[in-house]
Parts: C-alpha cells; structure tokens; sequence
C-alpha cells in the first residue's frame, strides 16, 4: 500500500481497492452501463453490489480484474493502479468466483483448484500441499476428490470447489459474481453461512454480486444498491440500509419486512439488558447471536425471556421494542 | 470362379492397393486437418476472412471430384500428387467447420473463469478450448476420412494410387471372366477401409477424449 | 463424387445436413453465378481462340458441348426427381409410429452408404445389368435417395413434441398433423437432403460416361483418354461452372421455399 501517494485521493493505508470515478460505456450504447462511480474498500471488508439486472453490478466487478476495460476513471488495487499493470499478472492475484463456477470439466478437481498456483510457477509439492489445504479449507475431503472430474460433483460442490480455486495464490481480493445464485435455496443458505465462517479465518477483502437483496444483507459489511439506470442509491451497512432507506428505490427493492429482518441482523448483546432480572426462567444465549435467532429459541423453549451471558435478561417484548427504539432515534440522527 | 476364389487368388494386388488407398487418405486428412487447425486458430480475430474461407471450402465440396481431380492434371500430371492434392481440398471442410464450431461453443463460463484466473489468449488456447474442442474437432477429421476413402477411388481415372483401380480394371474388362469379380473387391475393400478408420477413429476418440468429458 | 451428408454425433448436427449451410451466409451472394459465367465465357472463348487439332475441334464443337451439356442435364434431371418421389414418401412411412424399429436400421445403412464410392455403383451394375442412360439414372437414384431418405426421416423426428401434443390437444388428427404442422416444420431440413442429393448426381453424372450414358464427364475422360489439355479443361470448367450454378440455383430455391417464420 506505500506506494499509493496519488494526491488529493485521502490516502487510506486500510483500503484496498480504491475505485475513482470508474465508469463504462459500451461502443454504440446510449446509456452509461456504470457510471462514474467512486469507492473505497477497506482491507478484510466484505461489501456486496446489489440491484436488477443491468444496473452494472457485475459490470463494475469485472471492471476490477480488467475482464472488462473500464471507459474512465482509475482502479487501485492493493496500491497499484489496476488499470496499467498486466492484466494477467493483476487476475492471477484476484481470487474470481462466478456463478457457473467454470471448474474446467477435463482436468481434474485438484488440478483445477493447483492451476493458478501452476500459471505462478510454484512447484509441485507445494501446489498439491496447498490443495489439500484448500479442499479442507472448502469442507471437501482431499482424498475422496483430489482426482475426481467436475461433473462427479454436485452444483454446491462444484461451488465449493470455485471457492478453493479462487482461494489458490491465496490472494488478497476476491471477486464473486453471484456465486450462490444457481444453487438450490438450501444448499446455498448452508454455503452462505459456511463461507461467512470462512470469511472470518481468512479476511479477504471481497467484492460480491448478487441482485438477491436478503443475501446481500446477510453476508455484506458494507451493501451498494444500484439502480436500474446503473445509478448508486446507497452504500451503507445492512443495518443502516433496513434502518435508513436512502429514497424510494432502495426502499421498494428492499421489499416488505424490513422490521423483522433487522431482527436478523441486530446482536442481542447491542441491546440494554436489564441486569440480574428473571434469570432464572430465561433462556441462556450468546451476546454475539442475533435477535431473531434468540426470539427463535425463547418461543421455541415456551419461554418469554432471554438471558444474554454476561449482560443480563431481555423479554420477548424487550427484544422487539428495543429494534423499534434504534429504528426512531436512527431516524433522528 | 466366385468372388471369394477370386479375392483370395489376388488378395496380395488387392492387399497392395488396400495400402495405397490408406496412404492416399491418411496423408491428404494429414495435410488437411493441420491446414484446417491453422485456418481456424489464424482467423480468430477475422471472422470475415474465417467465414469466407469456410464459405469457399463448402463451395468447393460441391464440384465434382471427377472434374476437380481432371482440372489438377495439366498442373500436376497424372497420379499421385493430382488425387492427394485434391482430396486434402475436398477434406479441407468438414473439419474446418467443426474446429470452428467448436473453438465458438466452448462453454463460455470455463473461458471466463480462465481468463479470470490470468490465463492469457494463447494459454487459454492450449490449456482449454483445443482440448475441450478436440472431440468435435476429431470427429470432423473421421467425417473426412470416411469421405476421403470414397473420393479416393475416382482418383483412378486420374492414373492415381489405391483400389479404384480395381473398379476400373474391371469396368475395362467388361463382358470379360473376372470383370464383376475384380470392381467388386475393389468396391468391398473400400468399404472395408472405410469402416476400418471409423473404427479406428471411434477407437482413438475414446482414447483422447479428456477424461473428465466423459465421466 | 461423395459428400458429407451428414454425420453422427457432429457439431452442428441439423445445419450439417447440408454440408454448406454453416458458416457461409453470403449463400445467395451473386459470386458463384458470376464465377460459373466467368468459367463458361472463358472457356468458349478459349475455345473459339486456341490453335486444336482435329480431334479438340470435333469434341469442342459448340453442338458437342450443348449434347453433352443436355445429356448431363437429363441425367441430373430425371435421377433427381426419382428420388424425391421415392424419397420424400418413403421417408414419411419410416417416421410414422408404425414404422419405428425400422428407424434406427435405416438411419445406420444410410450413413454406411455413404462409405460405398460413386463410382463402385456406377461400375457395379453396370457389369452386372447393362450400360446407358437408364442405368445411370439408377446409379443415381440409389446414391442419392439416402440424403433425401435420410433428412426426411430427421426433419421429421425433430419437430418439438410439445407442438405435436398441442395440435393434438386442439383436436387434429394425425394426418392433419402431419400436413399442417410436421411437414412444414420439416421442409428445411428436407430440403437440405434435396439439394444435397442434386449435387450428388451433377457430380456422379460426370462418372456417367464411363457406362456410355454420356453427360460432360465425356470431354473430361477423352481429354484424359486422349491426353489433350484443352478437350479436359474444358470438360472440367464446364462441369464446375455446372456444379456451382445448380447448387447456387437449389440455395436460391432453398431459401424461397422455406416457410416464413423458420
């Protein structure tokens, strides 16, 4: 990062990718697929693209590894301007996950997951190492899938295996394009959860796409709604955007429930407890464990309190007002 | 005398042109797939010069064989060089076109994916798209052979190589003993041959076909 | 004179019905008439200007040339529309229901025949039955009716069941469906196998000459025979510049009779 010294840029030492007014437009096209579009990326942040399609989501993702060459403006990436180095060189340091995987079906699954490290030039002890760490990393066990074929796997597989692909030169940036997004509704919550678990070992800095605005909320640090007209609604944080919806757009793309679904994302542990009462016919939980999860298992139990470790108990009704509160002093601020 | 008395009095003539045909059409497939490879893999980035040149090669498979082996003799004279020039024009198309498809249909996900990973054009090229394309590819080259083989006995009338010979010998001896006899086993053998290659390119399909493709 | 009818397991399997329909869009483009004009007028002109002797100026005599022409023509002529009268309805009998495992076996003796050289069969019954035009034209008819037999069958096969089963659910019958909704969808491809099998007999007709049915093929061999330059070279600039018209011609028609909305 010590080489970035553009000036009148705010020179961050924490972010690492930086876009500056990046935009796009297609020769023949009217409209700009992205318009001039500055942001910030914080090292280990996770932030998520979200919108319809064709608000240029994925078109700024690509635009990162210089799948496609953006039409103005500048991209840094870990200090370098994206834009002139080589962009093979530049691709071979960005983990890239998309959402036909694009495993190649002739090799096999380890030489799939070994052929970044290949295109680097490691040897060949140490790229079978670090596939098996990979494939451990990823859930699946080295032995059984070293050697089997891509279409031996099943599609959530097969993603775990873009993943560990990805992961492979141990890159710090990952670019996922709707990586979830042809995987049936369970598996995909299992992945989302897994990879979040992932994430916190491994804190890549990630840029991901999806136009499925629950997943963006789930997963994303940080959340940029686009617009149909490629226009940025808003960059916030899942709470903010549930909290605070920037304009009409944001709100009707966010849909209905957006009260319930802060559930899911607020701690317990955020909220006041009241400290030493009803614990006994509480039900034990974690501060870190979010709102809904512990409404969940306080209706689940028959009971009507919580009891969060080390802060005190909170009522169901505590729990629901407590949302309602942050949501009118958000909106005062 | 029956037709098998017959084959087996001159199976070493008729095993001598057997030979001669296989060559004549391995060596004009040879020239012609290493041709078709090198127009398919040039032209990338000229789609109007790659879709003019398959334009022509198809043109080309409607002229008659007879009238195209005929046109090569006041260059070439008679013989060898007029049926093998010929025949590597004739298999110039089939497989032209399927290495062109399939360079085109190579699933756009995996060369995503590869070029995302850093690959650039010529290892995409090398470490992708010809060994996921080579089963289209290959079976191009079997459609020529086995058109080839076919051609191949017309290249007789031209004094060429291989088992038309037969067919005319016994067409020239018309009303003679052994007439039917002889353009039938040059007609059986060549049907033979061209059975043989298929098989035989069946056979090397499987063989090369990358694993992961068929499991 | 053999071509790619079409092949198992190919790349583009329908388009490669007709060998020439990938790739080359500019099929209707005036260059091969205007080529084959090109190769007619040069080689009259040759003719009219070159120093022949006695036997070039007797085979090239402008009478010769239109017999042979004629010839070449009947025998394309004749043999072609046998086919499709043979083809055409015999390939609608195999498709039907009634006719189904008779499909595969056909299909496969199709594509082997295409192994069999022009020549062999020409050569064959002429040995075996008799030489001249008739023969020829059986020659022809049994080289060409695969294509046409072939691409029926397949363009028949390969119209979506769901448009089958929806005239069906409208009340047609079976024989309304085939006329309103199969054929039609089928003609292309039928009509691939039909251009096809023309370009076959221009090609086998050359061949012709050597069981004394006559056709261009004539100035070819005796150009060959008679090792003359200008009688073979005008013998194979005429027979192309045939070849290229007729498959130009049957592209044109092709295009035409393809119904609106394929």
């Amino acid at each position: 990062m010590s080489e970035q010294s553009t000036p009148g840029t705010g020179t961050r030492s924490d972010v690492m990718i930086s876009l500056r007014d990046v935009s796009k437009r297609y020769s023949g096209a009217d409209a700009e697929a992205v318009r001039p579009l500055s942001i910030d990326i914080e090292r280990g942040e996770f932030l998520v693209l979200v919108g319809p399609s064709g608000c240029g989501k994925t078109t700024t993702l690509r635009m990162i590894n210089r799948l496609v060459e953006p039409s103005g403006g500048e991209i840094w990436v870990d200090g370098k301007n994206a834009t002139r180095v080589d962009a093979d060189e530049l691709r071979r340091h960005i983990g890239y996950v998309i959402q036909q995987v694009g495993l190649l079906p002739h090799m096999t699954i380890g030489e799939n997951v070994g052929l970044v490290p290949k295109l680097l030039g490691w040897g060949k002890d140490r790229i079978r190492q670090r596939v098996t760490e990979l494939l451990d990393l990823v859930g699946l066990d080295p032995d059984t899938y070293r050697s089997r074929y891509p279409k031996q796997l099943s599609g959530g597989q097969q993603q775990r295996v873009g993943v560990a692909r990805a992961l492979a030169a141990d890159p710090p940036v990952m670019l996922m394009d709707e990586p979830f997004g042809a995987i049936d509704p369970i598996t995909r919550g299992h992945l989302q959860d897994e990879f979040l678990k992932l994430q916190a070992r491994i804190r890549k800095t990630i840029v991901f796409v999806t136009h499925d605005i629950d997943e963006a909320l789930r997963l994303g640090d940080r959340i940029a709604i686009f617009d149909e007209n490629a226009r940025l609604a808003q960059l916030a944080t899942p709470l903010e955007i549930l909290t605070n919806p920037a304009d009409d757009f944001v709100r009707s793309f966010i849909g209905d429930g957006a009260a319930l679904r802060r559930l899911a994302l607020l701690r317990v542990g955020d909220l006041p407890a009241v400290p030493g009462v009803g614990i006994r016919d509480g039900v034990e939980v974690e501060p870190d464990e979010t709102v809904s999860a512990v409404l969940e298992k306080v209706l689940a139990a028959g009971s009507d309190s919580a009891v969060v470790r080390g802060r005190g108990s909170l009522t169901v009704q505590d729990m629901l007002l407590a949302t309602a509160v942050r949501d009118e002093s958000a909106v005062a601020t | 005398m029956s037709f098998f008395d017959y084959v087996s009095a001159n199976s070493e003539i008729i095993g001598f042109l057997l030979l001669q045909h296989l060559q004549v059409v391995l060596l004009a497939v040879g020239f012609a797939t290493a041709i078709s490879l090198g127009v398919a893999i040039g032209t990338e980035r000229l789609p109007r010069v790659r879709a003019a040149l398959l334009a022509t090669s198809g043109t080309i498979l409607t002229i008659p064989s007879f009238a195209l082996f005929g046109l090569l003799i006041p260059v070439f004279g008679l013989g060898v060089a007029p049926t093998v020039l010929a025949l590597t024009v004739y298999a110039i198309f089939p497989i032209l076109r399927n290495t062109v498809t399939a360079l085109e249909t190579v699933d756009g996900a995996v060369i995503d994916a590869a070029t995302g990973m850093g690959m650039g054009s010529g290892r995409r090229l090398r470490i992708v798209r010809l060994p996921l394309a080579w089963p289209v590819i290959l079976n191009g080259i079997r459609v020529a052979t086995i058109m080839v083989v076919a051609i191949a006995a017309i290249g007789a009338a031209v004094r060429g190589p291989g088992l038309g010979e037969l067919i005319f010998r016994g067409l020239s001896r018309i009303g003679g003993a052994n007439a039917l006899n002889e353009a039938l086993s040059g007609v059986v053998a060549i049907v033979v041959v061209a059975l043989l290659l298929d098989v035989l390119f069946l056979l090397i399909g499987k063989l090369t076909t990358p694993r992961g493709l068929h499991v | 004179m053999t071509r790619v009818l079409t092949t198992r397991g190919d790349a583009a399997p329908r388009s490669s019905a007709s060998a020439g329909t990938t790739g080359d869009a500019p099929r209707s483009s005036p260059i091969v008439p205007l080529v084959a004009a090109l190769l007619v007028a040069g080689t009259l002109i040759y003719i009219k200007t070159a120093d022949l002797d006695a036997i070039e100026t007797r085979s090239l005599a402008i009478g010769e040339l239109l017999v042979r022409l004629a010839e070449h023509v009947q025998l394309v002529a004749v043999s072609t529309v046998v086919v499709v009268a043979l083809g055409v309805p015999l390939g609608i009998l195999l498709s039907r229901q009634a006719a189904g495992p008779l499909q595969a076996p056909v299909l496969a003796v199709a594509n082997a025949g295409q192994a069999i050289p022009s020549i062999g069969i020409l050569v064959l019954l002429a040995l075996l039955y008799d030489v001249g035009f008739a023969m020829a034209v059986v020659s022809l008819v049994v080289y060409a009716l695969l294509p046409v037999l072939r691409n029926t069958m397949v363009g028949l096969r390969q119209v979506d069941r769901s448009i089958i089963d929806a005239a069906r659910g409208m009340g047609m019958g079976s024989r309304r469906i085939l006329f309103t909704v199969e054929l039609p969808l089928a003609v292309p491809v039928m009509l691939a196998g039909i251009r096809i099998a023309l370009i076959l007999n221009v090609g086998v007709a050359t061949l012709a000459t050597y069981t004394n049915a006559g056709g261009l093929g004539d100035l070819i061999e005796r150009g060959i025979v008679f090792y003359r330059m200008p009688i073979l070279l005008s013998g194979c600039l005429l027979t192309i510049a045939l070849a290229l018209l007729v498959d130009w011609l049957a592209g044109v028609a092709e295009s035409r009779l393809r119904p609106r909305g394929l």
